[in-house]
């Protein structure tokens, strides 16, 4: 059993240093271990966050190119009984089309941070700033996903407020059912999917992000102490 | 290519102890234990081009096993509780068959005892790299490097009385 005494860390030093390996590893298992699967974190957040932006941005192009809107709007119009239909559904096109674009450009910004920050994470990096880059690269993902709601909600919420405006104008009775069916419908779904989104957040992130996190306030928290 | 990989598993090689110690430092299962060496080779090999005399070896080495470690590494097993933490003997090691052994043994179990910045931080002292160097490869300052191994001296102290 070792002296007590002797438990100041700087007489250990030599004894530290000193420690012989037993059973090292030789150079051709060292070269094998040159093609084996890195299995790291990063990788992980990667590729998470690639099929992220493909699903996401799938979703956009798609809806650019779809008929289907137009489709079930005009045929909303006719159950609602709306007159004139070709000229609102001219304005609902401008504000349908300068939407997607404003959508687009938004993607397209978000594809060229993404870049930039996961070009930054460099693992000769110091480990405050590897942590650091890795939580941007993170954020970034984060922020598009949450842009891509908010757009969802303000692009529900402008037709379903010109839906309204529209009704107001021509006089039509607003307890028609196909009127309330379409609001309830159109907030029940977008509440189920928020909340469908925040809890894969949640799960997704919160654990492969703790870690990092933990440690990156470990390093500023040294960095914050009063000496 | 192949001169490229022998010159690098050649210095991997001559090199291994740091390796070896980080990995030791930072899992709980001699199966992790490996998984998270060859990680950190892994990951050498692929900032060796960038690395290629561009800084010291031991500073190349700490920074990207450190930060595989810390990082980048995802363990198989769970970390044990604080009452079940045993230091696992290592292959890479002689057998506890003296003192020295026994306070090396000793010195792990309660170093995994720390979070995982502070077991960085008395790896590197313990390995005599300066402050600046410690400083530097974590990212903070040196004066804050300097306060914080001097407090936990007296925490390691505490912790192998404790555990002896």
């Amino acid at each position: 059993m070792p002296n007590t005494d002797d438990f100041d860390i700087d007489s250990l030093k030599k004894t530290w240093q000193d420690q012989e390996i037993a059973d090292g590893y030789d150079q051709n298992e060292i070269e094998s271990m040159l093609n084996k699967k890195s299995r790291n974190y990063v990788k992980y957040i990667l590729w998470i966050s690639v099929a992220e932006f493909v699903v996401f941005g799938l979703i956009n192009f798609l809806a650019l190119f779809s008929d289907n809107f137009h489709t079930d709007f005009t045929s909303i119009l006719n159950r609602l009984q709306i007159r004139n239909q070709n000229e609102v559904e001219f304005s609902l096109d401008k504000i349908y089309y300068s939407m997607k674009i404003f959508s687009l450009l938004i993607t397209g910004v978000f594809v060229v941070i993404f870049y930039i920050n996961y070009k930054k994470i460099n693992v000769e990096s110091n480990l405050k700033k590897f942590i650091t880059h890795i939580i941007h690269f993170k954020k970034t993902v984060n922020f598009f996903i949450f842009s891509n709601i908010f757009l969802l909600i303000l692009f529900i919420g402008s037709f379903t407020s010109f839906l309204v405006f529209i009704i107001n104008q021509q006089n039509i009775h607003v307890d028609n059912p196909t009127f309330w069916g379409l609001i309830t419908g159109v907030v029940f779904s977008l509440l189920i999917c928020i909340i469908l989104i925040l809890l894969y957040y949640k799960l997704a992130y919160g654990i492969l992000l703790k870690r990092l996190s933990r440690n990156l306030s470990q390093l500023e928290q040294i960095d914050s102490e009063r000496l | 290519m192949e001169n490229k990989q022998k010159a690098f598993s050649k210095l991997i090689k001559d090199n291994q102890g740091l390796i070896i110690k980080v990995s030791r430092l930072y899992t709980y299962s001699l199966e992790d234990q490996e998984d998270l060496f060859q990680e950190i080779v892994l990951q050498l090999w692929k900032s060796y081009d960038s690395f290629q005399g561009n800084s010291k070896i031991s500073t190349w080495m700490y920074r990207v096993a450190l930060n595989t470690a810390i990082t980048l590494f995802r363990k198989k097993t769970r970390q044990p509780q604080t009452d079940e933490l045993q230091d696992f003997h290592s292959k890479d090691y002689l057998e506890d068959n003296d003192d020295k052994q026994q306070q090396i043994s000793l010195l792990y179990k309660v170093i995994k005892l720390l979070p995982d910045v502070e077991r960085a931080i008395v790896m590197m002292y313990l390995d005599d790299e300066p402050y600046k160097e410690i400083a530097e490869t974590l990212g903070i300052t040196e004066v804050n490097a300097r306060v914080k191994m001097n407090r936990l001296k007296k925490v390691l102290k505490e912790l192998m009385i404790k555990h002896a």
